[in-house]
């Protein structure tokens, strides 16, 4: 059974005007359907309003779709008994790290989750020291989440979801308003709760390089998946992603212009090594 | 000058002070205060010094961080002493001139107006100074279990209070900014009258607002992803127990509000 299902979802957010009648309404997403298996790292990309947030908010029953259904483990998160479990599943980080949290004091913020869902004091704290030692915050425990850095908030609340044991992580631009360091840390953290815990991963980014290592990448326009595959499939189609306005990583963009002006270059290269050896391999059938 | 708000902050250090059950100092503060206004004479002040005094040292809580909260009551402090110096009817007359007139009564009203309201702040910062908001909030919910019964929503004004203490850092360094952006734009917040000086506040305050809604909205939603229900079913990371130093607290607290009670049915 796949993790995430998503059957042929629309969602509308309708605009009210003063005395509640319905002004018009914005279809940001339509006709929607994937399937994501437990244990993959998944990217989701889309210039802004392409209806990326809108989609995360339906993996963690914050929105109900409109027309179709969406099964996290199987349950179906328009159906109310289902939303505490389906929560648990799939946690979501969201973008901004001053607003999503709650408690003044590191290891308390990360116990609000697992405090929500009923856990045992003992198991709490036990959690707790877990979660900061998977994101390598435990020194923070007692200090404030004020003092420190976006990238070391954006670590508290990944811990804040991992305590609560979820199967998937949605983080919807976790980076966008950090440095690259705190990206960098962020990302790694990640990535490597995908391969140690086998923690599904959906993230949500408008930064090519942090995709190049996802397993697959869904790229949404107007609220449509308009491309689905790997980031070597994807990023073979330079054309039709500067359509779409989205960039292509640098490595990527300067093999595809070379291969315009002639140079019999593999589509899809993503990182600076490849791009050497290839170049390196064509030289040699030079010679 | 948003620096200034001492407001729900916190003092780390490791005291007796610091250890005691947020609710034996909830009720502590709560008895002091009364105190305040149980005591109609300067002899009353003998038991409240003792008392805070007493807090003060075994806090070890520095007295300038203490002071430094009586700073933006000054003006407070100005304002009722005057009025009370002004308006407390009395025979003993000191000097009269054109529609005022001063008596001793007034006198010794405006200095009891301000030693209280002195004491006041000076006590009641204690508790946020010594007491994480959380252990706080955490007090006031266990505290007044007693009134859910009675509809009141303990645990839900203890969760906004606790949240609004969390974001007070927050948005006072976005105050700041908001000022620096509007100073840049030529924006004039020190010089003219009160009334100009209140108008030129509105670009500072409108941002403000329209930010705090923005985060308000952001947080109830982080919340509610992470299975935020309100209190049914939770569990506590960190649940309050008494220990021996609390009842011992309580003691005290009792033998002060009752020396108080005393002295005031003497009249002293
Ligand atoms: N609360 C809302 N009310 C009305 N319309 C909304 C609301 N939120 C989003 N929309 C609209 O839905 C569409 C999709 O928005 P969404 O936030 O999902 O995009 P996004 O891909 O996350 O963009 P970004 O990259 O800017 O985060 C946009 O056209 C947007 O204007
Ligand atoms: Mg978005």
């Amino acid at each position: 059974m796949s993790i995430i299902d998503v059957k042929n979802i629309t969602y509308d957010y309708h605009k009210k005007d003063d005395q509640g009648n319905e002004t018009e309404s914005v279809r940001a997403l339509d006709d929607v359907s994937l399937e994501v298996k437990e244990g993959e790292f998944i990217a989701v990309l889309g210039h802004n309003g392409s209806g990326k947030s809108t989609f995360a908010k339906h993996l963690n029953a914050l929105l109900v779709p409109t027309g179709g259904t969406v099964y996290i483990c199987g349950m179906d998160t328009s159906d109310t008994s289902n939303t505490l479990e389906v929560r648990k599943t799939a946690g979501m980080v969201f973008q901004n790290p001053d607003n999503q949290m709650v408690a003044s004091v590191v290891d308390e913020e990360v116990g609000f989750g697992p405090e929500n869902m009923g856990v045992p004091t003992d198991e709490i704290l036990k959690r707790v020291d877990d979660a900061l030692n998977s994101v390598g915050m435990y020194a923070y425990k007692d200090s404030s989440p004020t003092r420190l850095s976006g990238g070391q908030k954006q670590r508290i609340a990944i811990a804040g979801i991992l305590a609560m044991k979820p199967k998937c992580i949605v983080a919807d631009e976790p980076t966008a308003m950090l440095d690259p360091k705190g990206r960098a840390d962020v990302l790694k953290v990640l990535h490597m709760l995908n391969k140690e815990q086998n923690v599904t991963i959906i993230l949500i980014t408008h930064n090519m390089e942090e995709v190049i290592d996802a397993d697959r990448i869904f790229v949404m326009e107007g609220g449509k998946v308009v491309m689905n595959g790997s980031p070597r499939e994807i990023f073979s189609h330079v054309k039709e992603l500067q359509r779409l306005r989205l960039d292509v990583p640098e490595v990527t963009k300067l093999a595809f212009e070379l291969k315009q002006k002639g140079l019999p270059l593999r589509d899809g290269i993503l990182t600076r090594e490849e791009f050497v050896n290839e170049l390196r391999l064509l030289a040699k059938g030079r010679v | 000058m948003f620096k200034d708000i001492t407001l729900g902050q916190f003092y780390p250090a490791d005291s007796v002070i610091h250890r005691l059950d947020p609710r034996v100092k909830l009720l502590g503060t709560v008895v002091y205060i009364a105190s305040l206004f149980i005591g109609k004479t300067f002899f009353t002040f003998i038991p409240i010094s003792v008392f805070l005094v007493m807090v003060i040292i075994l806090s070890k809580v520095p007295v300038s961080f203490i002071l430094r909260g009586i700073k933006p009551i000054i003006p407070l402090l100005i304002i009722s002493a005057a009025f009370n110096l002004i308006l407390t009817p009395g025979d003993s007359v000191i000097v009269r001139f054109w529609i005022i007139t001063i008596n001793w009564e007034g006198v010794f009203m405006a200095i009891f107006i301000i030693l209280r309201l002195l004491y006041l702040v000076a006590g009641t910062s204690l508790l946020t100074l010594t007491t994480t908001p959380t252990r706080l909030t955490d007090g006031m919910e266990k505290g007044l279990r007693f009134l859910t019964p009675l509809k009141v929503p303990v645990h839900e004004i203890a969760m906004m209070m606790s949240i609004a203490l969390r974001f007070i850092p927050i948005l006072t360094e976005e105050a700041d900014k908001i000022k620096k952006a509007q100073l840049a734009r030529g924006a004039d917040f020190e010089s003219g009258n009160l009334m100009k000086r209140v108008r030129a506040m509105i670009p500072l305050l409108v941002p403000l607002f329209v930010s705090a809604f923005r985060r308000a909205g952001d947080l109830a939603m982080a919340m509610e992803a992470r299975c935020y229900n309100g209190a049914e079913g939770r569990t506590k990371m960190k649940p309050l127990f008494y220990a021996g130093r609390d009842f011992i607290a309580y003691g005290v607290i009792f033998g002060y509000l009752a020396v108080v009670i005393v002295m005031r049915v003497f009249g002293l």
